[in-house]
């Protein structure tokens, strides 16, 4: 396991570190490369947008990027950190302390309250039960939504749903935000309304955010642009 | 660690597979308690049919059976003349001897013609009975295969070390007869009649003829020779004096035999009986078990009074009194109180008894002394039921019998025990065999659909669960949640398990089945169903019926509820194993 607490010097060692990464997936009998080899550096604080057409790999980077799967060829490091040779446990407790997900299909467990969602990603962190609730509370009061702390997520609109998934992200206070297509499944407001919010959380507390999408409207809050096309980066800018 | 909150609410939002999977384990696990329920009262029934031997207090019954196998090198000379005296003919010779004297060869002959006779002394003179068209009804009283020996022996068995009480008894079988005297019997009367007929008679003796001549002579009407005859009478005129007067004085002068030559005859009157063959009758037969016992012991025995159902026990006046099986007074309809009468005397039933089982059971009890007087065997008795006054003397005192009464059958209450048979013993071989295997099944077929259960609701999942590992949930914790979740499954299982379970049983004891069982206790030597004894030895089984009442214990509800939780758990591992290997990337697949 690696140490939340080593100083990381952030000019000399960027957060993220890719050579080569390559993922290769076996559909059916054909092999499928989903990455052919990136090789990107991605350093704390930076607001990383990932754009490019279905299919050109964009959720395999965030995938690799999240400690969701590691690459079968090439290196990805974080922190120095080689994700690829870790156990299941160790990139377990990385998803849990260091990043936090925001899906495209919010993914709340349909059964549970907000609050009750927010507290489900502390659970592998055993705090107690009222620092649970109390921390819960405290973020979806900050998404704005303090008064629907009971609700089911069957209850609130995709923006609210969207807005307690990124409620659940900060759960664990994560290094990363990983978000998939956040604003797929909404509305423009809505939509804007989570990208001011993963926007503050750059800005406000120097949360490493990545999101993939093709909105060409998020790309223009990053501060960093990454275009993929086929498994490859064509374009690597910073606006 | 597991959220109990997230449990309950994923329980109710997949309320109809829960409902589905707990419903499946709790067939199963109801079925499987019914089962135990059954043949725990299977058992139970088996107990009670066998307590009885334990609770009168008969550890070993002595009988004796034809065609014992017998060692003894001794040639018995001792010809057996009555069935009466027979066995007891060599008493004198030693103590037990008149055991010891059936013991040889000859004597197992003589035996089997004791036996014989004493059978057949079913056979009816119909001609003794009575005229045609009277009603009768007879009971007779045969030994079966059962020998009788002299009361004497159960002073006998009562001095061996050992025995603390040895009670006589007289089990012997029982035909009744009822019909109407046919006609055996015809008469004709033949004779009377007059017949007439011609006689010839023989020619005239030459002393006939002379004196027939002399007579007509001297009546005159015959004067003279008819020829040649010179001056023999005095001659004067001549031929015959008159035609009529000779005719009146031949006839007068006929010797006295020829006077009449027509004779009439006439036959003597006769009556004839004949005995028709073969008669015809409507004599019905059917057959019943009695049995003499020791009125003055309402504790030990063949019946004891702990197994009266109604009424009372032999009161000072046994001899006039008789205990009837329920079974058997059910049958015919006979109450305490009432007066049942056996080859016309009268017997008041003083109550009415529940033999369960005694290695044979009667359907009426005598007074030991009236049986035997009733059957033409004063003195005898064919069974002595042993009490040993501890459990662990029982083979020692069995064997000292052997040894004391060569020749005896020793039946110890663990022997008769293994007797039992019907359906009873079916049944329990059934439970214990089938019902086992059939819940093993229906167990594993619960889990089976239980786990596929699961699986399939761990399909349904995958996004929740990749969500899960994807937000930091580590494997352990999410196995657990799955277990968690069929633990709540199994705990709704068992319980409705365990209703159901007890409905079962409830069910099985409104509606269930009444077993017969028989014991072969009387019939050991069962070579000796030759034809003579057939009858008596096939009948003298008792085939007897109990009602089947289940028997949970609360370790059985236990256990039930354990099977339930664990085969929850077990279904659960499937699911949970399935998850574990779930990659966190299926969070982010679009699966709608």
């Amino acid at each position: 396991m690696d140490d939340p607490a080593t100083p990381v010097a952030v000019e000399t060692q960027p957060l993220y570190r890719l050579r080569g990464a390559e993922r290769r997936y076996l559909k059916g009998e054909a092999e499928v490369a989903a990455l052919r080899g990136v090789d990107i550096d991605i350093s704390a604080g930076e607001f990383v947008c990932i754009e490019g057409p279905s299919g050109s790999g964009k959720s395999t980077l965030l995938q690799l990027l999240g400690a969701l799967d590691t690459a079968t060829a090439g290196t990805v490091e974080m922190d120095g950190q080689q994700l690829g040779l870790a156990s299941d446990d160790v990139l377990t407790g990385i998803r849990s302390r260091r990043i936090g997900f925001v899906f495209q299909q919010f993914n709340l467990i349909p059964t549970l309250s907000a609050s009750e969602n927010v507290a489900l990603a502390m659970a592998p962190q055993h705090p107690s039960k009222a620092e649970r609730e109390e921390r819960a509370k405290e973020l979806l009061t900050r998404v704005g939504l303090g008064h629907r702390l009971e609700h089911l997520p069957s209850r609130l609109s995709g923006g609210e749903q969207q807005r307690v998934a990124i409620a659940r992200a900060l759960a664990n206070r994560p290094e990363v935000i990983v978000a998939d297509e956040p604003t797929g499944n909404l509305d423009s407001e809505s939509a804007g309304e989570v990208m001011a919010l993963l926007l503050e959380l750059q800005k406000a507390d120097g949360v490493t955010v990545i999101v993939a999408t093709h909105d060409p409207e998020v790309g223009q809050h990053a501060t960093r642009l990454i275009k993929l096309r086929d498994g490859l980066v064509v374009g690597d800018v910073k606006p | 660690m597991v959220s109990i909150g997230y449990v309950w609410y994923e329980l109710r939002r997949r309320w109809s597979r829960t409902l589905v999977t707990a419903l499946g384990l709790a067939a199963g696990v109801g079925l499987v308690m019914g089962i135990v329920g059954v043949s725990n009262g299977l058992s139970n029934a088996q107990g009670q049919v066998l307590s009885p031997l334990s609770s009168v207090g008969t550890d070993i019954v002595v009988e004796r059976t034809v065609g014992v196998a017998n060692t003894s090198s001794t040639s018995s000379t001792t010809t057996t003349t009555t069935p009466a005296g027979g066995f007891g003919g060599r008493s004198s010779s030693g103590g037990g001897g008149f055991f010891a004297g059936g013991a040889g060869s000859s004597a197992n002959t003589s035996d089997r013609a004791a036996l014989a006779n004493n059978n057949s002394s079913i056979l009816t003179d119909l001609s003794k009975l009575g005229p045609a068209g009277t009603q009768y009804s007879n009971d007779f009283f045969v030994n079966g295969t059962l020998i009788t020996f002299p009361q004497r022996a159960v002073t006998d068995v009562s001095k061996i070390k050992g025995v603390e009480a040895a009670v006589p008894a007289l089990s012997l079988q029982a035909l009744h007869e009822t019909g109407t005297v046919p006609t055996i019997t015809d008469t004709v009367t033949t004779g009377g009649q007059t017949v007439t007929q011609a006689v010839k008679p023989p020619a005239l003796t030459a002393a006939q003829e002379a004196a027939v001549r002399s007579c007509l002579e001297a009546s005159g009407a015959f004067s003279g020779p008819p020829s040649g005859s010179s001056g023999t009478g005095g001659g004067s005129g001549g031929g015959f004096g008159g035609g009529a007067d000779f005719g009146a004085a031949f006839t007068k002068c006929l010797p006295a035999s020829y006077q009449q030559y027509e004779a009439q005859v006439v036959v003597p009157q006769q009556t004839i009986t004949r005995v028709l063959n073969p008669p015809t009758t409507n004599t019905q037969t059917s057959s019943y078990t009695v049995a003499g016992v020791d009125p003055s012991n309402s504790t030990s025995g063949l019946i004891t009074k702990a197994q009266l159902v109604s009424g009372t026990w032999f009161t000072s006046s046994a001899t006039n009194e008789i205990l009837v099986s329920a079974v058997y007074a059910s049958s015919n309809n006979i109450k305490a109180g009432q007066t049942w009468t056996i080859n016309k005397t009268p017997y008041k039933v003083v109550g009415l008894v529940n033999p369960t089982l005694t290695g044979d059971t009667s359907d009426i009890y005598f007074d030991l002394s009236t049986l035997q007087s009733a059957s033409s065997q004063p003195g005898r008795v064919n069974e002595v039921l042993v009490k040993v006054n501890k459990s662990s003397n029982v083979d020692a005192v069995a064997a000292a019998i052997k040894k004391e009464l060569p020749g005896a059958t020793v039946l110890t209450s663990k022997q008769l025990a293994g007797q039992v048979n019907g359906s009873l013993a079916n049944a329990k071989k059934l439970a214990s065999d089938l019902g086992v295997a059939l819940g093993i099944i229906i167990l594993i077929a619960a889990l089976l659909i239980a786990a596929l259960l699961t699986l399939s609701s761990i399909a349904k999942r995958v996004r929740e669960i990749g969500t899960l590992r994807a937000i930091g949930w580590p494997r352990g914790r999410v196995v657990n949640q799955i277990l968690a979740e069929m633990l709540g499954i199994g705990l709704i299982g068992a319980v409705i398990g365990v209703v159901v379970g007890l409905g079962v049983c409830a069910l099985v004891d409104a509606f269930g089945p009444t077993l017969s069982y028989s014991v072969a206790g009387a019939v050991v030597g069962s070579s000796s169903a030759s034809g003579l004894v057939h009858q008596a030895a096939a009948a003298a089984s008792a085939t007897k019926s109990i009602h089947l009442h289940t028997s949970i214990s609360v370790l059985t509800v236990l256990v039930a509820a354990v099977i339930a939780i664990l085969g929850a758990l077990l279904a659960g591992l499937a699911g949970a194993w399935r998850a574990a290997r779930l990659s966190p990337t299926s969070a982010l697949r679009d699966l709608g």
